[in-house]
């Protein structure tokens, strides 16, 4: 697959902002400090990278954008709203509309079809069941897994199970995909059409793209690579120049 | 229909697993239904020796003390005194008067005192009474007199006589029978020399529609023969009131027992007027006994009782214990499910998913589990209650007797001038065992309380499972993924 490098998407306006966050984890009587301090802008349509060491805090940073945990401080402001401030049933609400998760082991439902892992997505949105049906269909074609709408995740291979968690992001029109890792288990010649098929859907769907990897490579193709090392965030510009 | 997709795959997926928990319920919910269902058989069994001692309609019943026999040897219970005549013929003597020839035939009121026939009349006018019916339970009893020395004295015989009001024929002993020949009395009866018989003492006897039956040495034409139930020890005659009030002897007095009655046979308004009743017949007659059919209930001994007690005791605990056990073991289940499904629910959370969303998810996987429980437990009931019906043995009741006494207990003197007592046989026993035959049923109470407990069963395995999910932080749960 050719992948191709166009213009970036206008990032004027802010999507994020994050304000003195910090986020400790008490383990065992002994304080963890995951993330310290973090000041942070991320711009709509931006596609921001994350790398660094195992346990040096991208999972935690990622799941504080996600809405998926709190901050011990600070603040996370996603569209105005303060996701550490905000209640749960508000922060539930705007990760059903605005965020799409991929992660390194696909978590897909074993027992539910392509089809419905995708239509999952749109349950909490109260929409009606044809109109899941056309968009479930529509996102499975978007990730060329049309053909295997009906098929169990344990009949699909590891790329086929990351397509169709990739379907399940994106089924929802998110505003930001929020991807852990997404080729961590993945081999080498799927991990780059994974990774070209994403950044088709951020240059053709302006999404904002959080991405968490070891990979440099993977990382270079983001406008911008933060680098978290105990905990705290260093950012370097414009990888793609 | 997205939740029932979601649910069939997960059941279907956890196949063993729901099938072990549905067993374990079912095994708790067919105890409780066999259990449920021989103690309902242990108390119709109960229920058919009750209604075949006072009748089927009535609710309460009222009788005295007797009171003891006046001074001179018009003993109450016939009792014969033989003075150890010497050698030479028996003699028995009976109300001051002695026989050494011939039959001497009386009848007498048994274990109950005499009450004036106006008695009925004043508990029927009762707020909460619905009707009331005066009865004479007596025993007739019969000593024939060898008429030469050699000759052995046989053993006196004893026959339960009902005197039955023809005018309330629903309630009392002959209410509940079943008329197997002729008919059964009319109100042109009330003074004729007319009796049925029960089946069982027409057999022994040898009597049909139109023979005769001695009784008080007075001949009555059997009209009709009737049969009891089997599990009942009815009286063996019947008569009509006014003639056994004619022919009857009071042993406290020696006099004949003109408008006079040993039983008050009494229908409540509702079943839940019975206590009432009861109060209400005491405070007119303070002296009185005023039973139920549930006081009758616990004067029961026998098998029947044991049965009862066993169904109602240990039954009823042993099934608590399996149900308690088969939820405690679904609900450990359902958790260990829940845990194994951790970051399944995580990603439904981080979907947005709300917790509630996902809890019923659980809880439905658990009530379907439940009720396929419940299904399999009602299969499992039924197949345990016709166990019982096809091995179960018969049951025996020892119970008051309707006729209540009254019978005869002689004490003879013999030719060789030994003196000893002879005792009547039968019905003259205060108490009387009785075999009684037991069905258990499974009923639509039982049924319901399955398909309750079943989802009972599931909403609580569910509930502990669905809270344990409904507590998962997203973060933590895909954390548990990594």
């Amino acid at each position: 697959m050719d992948i191709t490098y166009g213009t970036v998407p206008p990032a004027e306006n802010t999507v994020y902002r994050l304000a003195g966050v910090s986020k400790i984890y008490r383990k065992g009587g002994r304080e963890i400090l995951a993330v310290r301090d973090l000041d942070l802008d991320i711009k709509a349509g931006e596609w921001l990278a994350v790398q660094g060491k195992t346990g040096h805090g991208k999972t935690t940073l990622l799941q504080l954008l996600g809405g998926l945990d709190r901050p011990t401080k600070g603040r996370v402001e996603f569209g105005g709203t303060d996701l550490a401030k905000a209640t749960e049933s508000q922060v539930r609400s705007v990760r059903a509309s605005s965020f799409g998760f991929i992660f390194q082991t696909f978590n897909l439902v074993p027992t539910l079809t392509a089809a419905e892992n995708a239509e999952a997505a749109l349950i909490p949105l109260g929409i009606s069941h044809a109109n899941r049906r056309m968009r479930v269909t529509a996102a499975l074609d978007s990730v060329g897994l049309g053909d295997r709408a009906q098929h169990l995740p344990a009949e699909l291979s590891g790329g086929q199970q990351q397509r169709v968690a990739i379907a399940r992001a994106l089924v929802k029109e998110p505003r930001v995909l929020l991807a852990d890792e997404p080729t961590g288990n993945l081999d080498e010649d799927t991990r780059d059409e994974i990774i070209a098929l994403l950044d088709t859907l951020w240059r053709e769907r302006g999404l904002t793209l959080i991405l968490v990897t070891h990979d440099s490579a993977i990382a270079r193709r983001a406008q911008r690579i933060g680098v978290m090392s105990r905990g705290r965030l260093s950012i370097r510009e414009d990888t793609r120049a | 229909m997205f939740f029932l997709t979601y649910l069939r795959r997960e059941l279907r997926r956890r196949m063993r697993q729901a099938i072990f928990i549905a067993l374990g319920l079912a095994i708790g919910i067919g105890l409780v239904i066999t259990v449920m269902g021989a103690s309902a058989g242990v108390k119709t069994a109960q229920a058919k020796v009750l209604r075949a001692l006072y009748g089927i309609g009535t609710d309460v019943t009222v009788t005295t003390k007797p009171k003891p026999p006046s001074g001179r040897p018009t003993t109450g219970h016939a009792n014969a005194t033989g003075p150890g005549g010497g050698p030479g013929h028996a003699t028995v003597c009976l109300n001051g008067k002695c026989y050494t020839s011939g039959t001497i035939d009386t009848l007498v009121s048994g274990d109950h005192g005499a009450l004036s026939a106006a008695t009925a009349t004043k508990i029927a006018k009762l707020h909460h009474v619905s009707a009331a019916a005066g009865g004479l339970l007596l025993t007739d009893n019969r000593i024939v007199l060898p008429n030469t020395s050699s000759s052995q004295l046989q053993p006196p015989t004893s026959t339960s006589v009902d005197g039955t009001d023809i005018s309330h024929p629903r309630l009392g002993p002959l209410s509940n029978a079943s008329l197997t020949k002729g008919r059964t009395f009319t109100n042109h009866d009330k003074n004729k020399n007319v009796a049925v018989v029960d089946a069982s003492y027409a057999t022994a006897h040898k009597l049909t529609l139109g023979a005769g039956v001695t009784i008080a040495n007075t001949k009555f034409t059997v009209v009709g023969i009737v049969t009891q139930p089997q599990a009942s020890s009815p009286p063996q005659v019947y008569i009509p009131l006014e003639r056994a009030q004619a022919l009857a002897t009071d042993p406290a007095t020696g006099k004949a027992m003109t408008s006079q009655i040993n039983t008050v046979y009494v229908s409540a308004g509702s079943a839940a007027d019975i206590g009432a009743v009861q109060k209400e017949i005491q405070h007119l007659l303070p002296q009185a006994t005023v039973t139920s059919s549930s006081d009758l209930a616990s004067e029961i001994t026998g098998s029947a009782a044991s049965a009862a007690k066993l169904a109602g005791a240990l039954g009823k605990w042993l099934a608590v214990l399996v149900l308690i056990a088969a939820f405690a073991v679904a609900s450990l289940l359902t958790m260990a499910a829940v845990a194994r499904r951790v970051p399944e629910f995580g990603t439904l959370k981080a979907l947005g998913w709300r917790s509630g969303r996902i809890v019923s998810q659980v809880l439905g996987e658990s009530v379907v589990t439940g009720i396929l429980g419940g299904a399999l437990g009602v299969g499992l009931g039924f197949a345990g209650v016709a166990i019982i019906d096809k091995i179960a043995p018969k049951l025996s009741a020892t119970v008051p007797s309707a006729a209540g006494g009254g019978g005869l207990q002689t004490q003879v003197a013999g030719p060789g001038g030994a003196s000893g007592p002879v005792t009547g046989a039968g019905p003259a026993a205060s108490h009387a065992t009785i075999a009684v035959p037991m069905s258990a049923s499974v009923t639509v109470t039982a049924i319901v309380l399955a398909v309750l407990l079943a989802v009972a069963g599931g909403l609580l395995a569910g509930s502990f499972g669905g809270w344990r999910a409904a507590r998962l932080r997203p973060a933590a749960a895909l954390t548990r993924v990594a």
